[in-house]
Order: C-alpha cells, then sequence, then structure tokens
C-alpha cells in the first residue's frame, strides 16, 4: 500500500471517534440533562409547584389514606403512604391512643398553601398528616426527594399552617429519601436552611461546567506533551508492543 | 457445551449478550423496589464483572501500554459525555454522595461486559463493525428498562462512541475512566 492510502486508514478510525462524539452530543442535547445513566430515581417527582428545572410533564402530587384497625384495645402496626410512593408514614403497634376507638384514620394530604418559611428552602412538597387520634409512640417518616433539587438535610414540621417550622432531624435512607421519626403529626416538609442556598443545587451544578472545562483543558495540556513524545518516538524508536497484539 | 462453546464464536456472543441483557434488565427491574436499590446495583455489577472470567486482558482491551493515552482519552470521553448537562447545568441531576461507590461500581461493570467481554466475542464472530453495532444494541436495550424511551437515543449514540473507541483504539481503560467520570457527576 502506498504511503497516501496508509495515511487516509491511519485517519479513519479517530476520524470515526469524532464524528460519534458529535453524533453523542446531538443526540444528548435533544433530551435533558444530556448522558444520564441510570442512578437517579426512576420514578419523576410530583410537585404541588415544579421548579424551573423540573422536566415538562409534571403531575400533581397524590395523597394518601389509611384505616388502621384497633385489635384488642391496641391500633395495629401499618404504613400510611401516598398513591405516589413520596410520603410514608410508619406506625408501630400501640402508636396510638385508641380511647374510645375501634379503627384510626390517616390521612396525607399535599398542601400548596402554607406559611413561607424564612430562612428555609424546602426541596419537597409540604405535606399534611393527619389522624383521628393523638400519636403515644413515634412514627417513622419517609419523605422522598426529586434529583432536581439539592438534597435535603432535614425534615421540618409545623403544627399549623401558620405556625412556624422546626428541624425534626433527617437522615438520608434509601436513594433520594430523607427519613426521621416524629411524636406529633401536622405539617411536614424536607429542605435546608436558607442561608445554604448558595452551596447547593446551584453550587452543584454549577460545578460541573467547570469540571468539564478543566477535563478540556487537561485533555489538552496534557495531549501536547504525550504528542510530541509520540512524535519523537516514532522518528527515532520503535514502538513498545501492545498486549493485544500478543494476545 | 463448552466445546462448542470454544468451536462456535456466534454461539458464545450470543449467550454472553444474552447473559447480560438478562442480568442489566433484572437489575433495572430490581432498582424500582427501594429497599433494594443499592444491593440491585452492586449484585448486578458483580453479576456483569463475571462475563470477562477466562478473556485475556489483552484482549478486552485492558492493556497497560500508553497507559498516559488511555488515561487521557478517558478524560476526553468523559469531557465529551458531560458536555450537553454541562451546558445546561441548572437542569443536570445531582446524585447524592452515598450513591457515588454505587455509580462507580455498575458503570466498571458495564464497561467490562459491554466493550470487554461482549465486545471480544462479538469480534470474534464477526469482525469490528460486528462487535460496534451488536455491542451498541445490547447495550441500548439493556437500558430500556431504566431510561425513559426518550433518553435511549443518546444511550445509544454513548454506546457507539465508546464502542468506536474500543473498536479505534483497541483499549477499554479509556471507557472506563471516562463513564465513570460521567456517572460520577451526574
Amino acid at each position: 500500500m502506498t504511503p497516501e492510502p496508509v495515511a487516509r486508514a491511519a485517519l479513519r478510525r479517530p476520524i470515526l471517534v469524532a464524528f460519534a462524539a458529535a453524533a453523542y452530543v446531538m443526540a444528548a442535547w435533544m433530551v435533558t440533562p444530556g448522558f444520564y445513566d441510570g442512578i437517579s430515581p426512576q420514578q419523576p417527582y410530583n410537585f404541588t409547584s415544579p421548579p424551573p428545572q423540573a422536566p415538562p410533564g409534571n403531575l400533581q402530587p397524590r395523597p394518601g389514606h389509611l384505616v388502621i384497625k384497633v385489635i384488642d384495645g391496641v391500633s395495629d402496626a401499618n404504613s400510611a403512604f401516598t398513591e405516589d410512593g413520596q410520603v410514608v408514614v410508619g406506625f408501630l403497634p400501640g402508636a396510638f391512643n385508641v380511647t374510645g376507638k375501634t379503627t384510626i384514620t390517616v390521612d396525607i394530604t399535599p398542601e400548596s398553601i402554607f406559611t413561607t418559611p424564612t430562612g428555609l428552602h424546602f426541596a419537597t412538597n409540604v405535606y399534611l398528616i393527619t389522624a383521628d387520634a393523638p400519636l403515644v409512640k413515634d412514627v417513622n417518616l419517609v419523605l422522598r426527594y426529586s434529583d432536581v433539587v439539592p438534597a435535603p438535610s432535614n425534615v421540618y414540621w409545623a403544627a399549623a399552617s401558620n405556625s412556624p417550622w422546626k428541624s425534626i432531624g433527617g437522615q438520608e435512607g434509601q436513594p433520594f429519601t430523607i427519613q426521621t421519626t416524629t411524636r406529633q403529626l401536622g405539617y411536614f416538609a424536607a429542605g435546608y436552611p436558607g442561608n445554604a442556598t448558595r452551596s447547593s443545587p446551584s453550587a452543584g451544578s454549577q460545578l460541573l461546567p467547570i469540571a468539564v472545562a478543566v477535563l478540556i483543558l487537561g485533555v489538552l495540556i496534557a495531549g501536547i506533551p504525550l504528542a510530541v513524545v509520540r512524535r519523537r518516538r516514532a522518528a527515532g524508536e520503535v514502538d513498545e508492543p501492545d498486549e493485544e497484539d500478543e494476545a | 457445551m463448552i466445546s462448542a462453546l470454544a468451536t462456535r464464536p456466534a454461539v458464545r456472543a450470543a449467550m454472553i449478550g444474552a447473559y447480560i441483557l438478562l442480568v442489566e434488565w433484572t437489575r433495572a427491574l430490581a432498582y424500582r423496589v427501594p429497599e433494594a436499590a443499592v444491593a440491585s446495583v452492586v449484585l448486578g455489577a458483580a453479576a456483569l464483572a463475571v462475563t470477562v472470567i477466562g478473556w485475556p486482558a489483552g484482549r478486552l482491551g485492558l492493556g497497560t501500554s500508553r497507559l498516559g493515552l488511555r488515561i487521557l482519552g478517558g478524560l476526553a470521553l468523559a469531557a465529551v459525555l458531560l458536555l450537553p448537562a454541562a451546558v445546561r447545568a441548572s437542569s443536570a441531576p445531582i446524585i447524592p454522595a452515598s450513591l457515588a461507590l454505587t455509580a462507580v461500581t455498575i458503570s466498571v461493570a458495564q464497561e467490562l461486559a459491554f466493550r470487554g467481554a461482549l465486545y471480544a466475542a462479538l469480534e470474534e464472530a464477526g469482525g469490528a463493525p460486528v462487535a460496534i453495532l451488536g455491542s451498541t444494541v445490547a447495550w441500548t436495550a439493556a437500558h430500556a428498562l431504566s431510561h425513559p424511551p426518550a433518553f435511549l437515543g443518546a444511550v445509544a449514540a454513548a454506546g457507539l462512541l465508546l464502542a468506536l473507541w474500543r473498536w479505534a483504539c483497541r483499549d477499554l481503560v479509556a471507557p472506563i475512566i471516562g463513564h465513570v467520570i460521567a456517572d460520577l457527576a451526574l
């Protein structure tokens, strides 16, 4: 083969890779956010008021309803959850004061009208959890959150719609959930302090362009000396054999 | 049966492909159960990694020659994979730190399976074009249960890019590095 076809053949591979890269960028550009390998939650979060970065097609969050039986004077163990699974409340046996009751009714309602908390930023919807009997034991509360907002650091509680919000702690449970325990029902939401907004999802999303820029810069900077070294080797030395050629 | 697999590359490639798809689809279904999400990723990664047993490292593209270039290639692939999301940073998902290890695990395992073992088996059976297209088709099909249909075009394009790199450079190190960085960032 003459040198010119050899040169063309040698160029074919990087050209095809470059075309594939361009095709990927175009294909990924058509969907938000581009590359995404399924580590994020499968089910989109249903917002009462979707943020600007939420994907299109938001559905309104669903409520939950549960009737807990009272057996031998003790409320049964059970879990109440919203129909979309965004809130789960777990009740141990005897969680309620069941005086005069044969059943306990629990309702979970997504709320769009509530006192805007000062100094707080909510990552989830606000939910009103009510029961027709008082709690006498802690219950386990799990709130799911979206992957397009920063992970909340705490669960917040308010006794009434115009009451101040109070942190009741929280720890990460399964992926994209935060859980805590509480002895009181009322309004619940997961979020983080307002002064943390500058370090959060926007911080995460600002880091991404910086990280990509650093990667590109690193490739360019490191690529130049490597290319020089390879040219010198090609000019005066024998290339080291490839393991695949020896296999 | 083992001798039949050894003498019939097409059969071996088909069995590896079917196994990989079964693992990925099972993992995608198990991931939907909140309590099983992390375990499904870790176990799925282990099941995928099994596919490289018996393959020499060189045939899988896991050489150490020109390691600097391979690493550089991985960084370049990561930059390309992340470019669309970086430009639209406000809409990028944010992966919790606790999922970082699972993200690394599954991305390494997927590269070993798709662009490692499956690619090598398909190349043995039908040459490079079959390996590139076959591994890309399998990669896309494997993501059908874990991704909305609208994303499968981008998934296929990413698979094609990584498979073409595997062919052009006879290298799997760069796809592993690129895939890991991209998964960690998103």
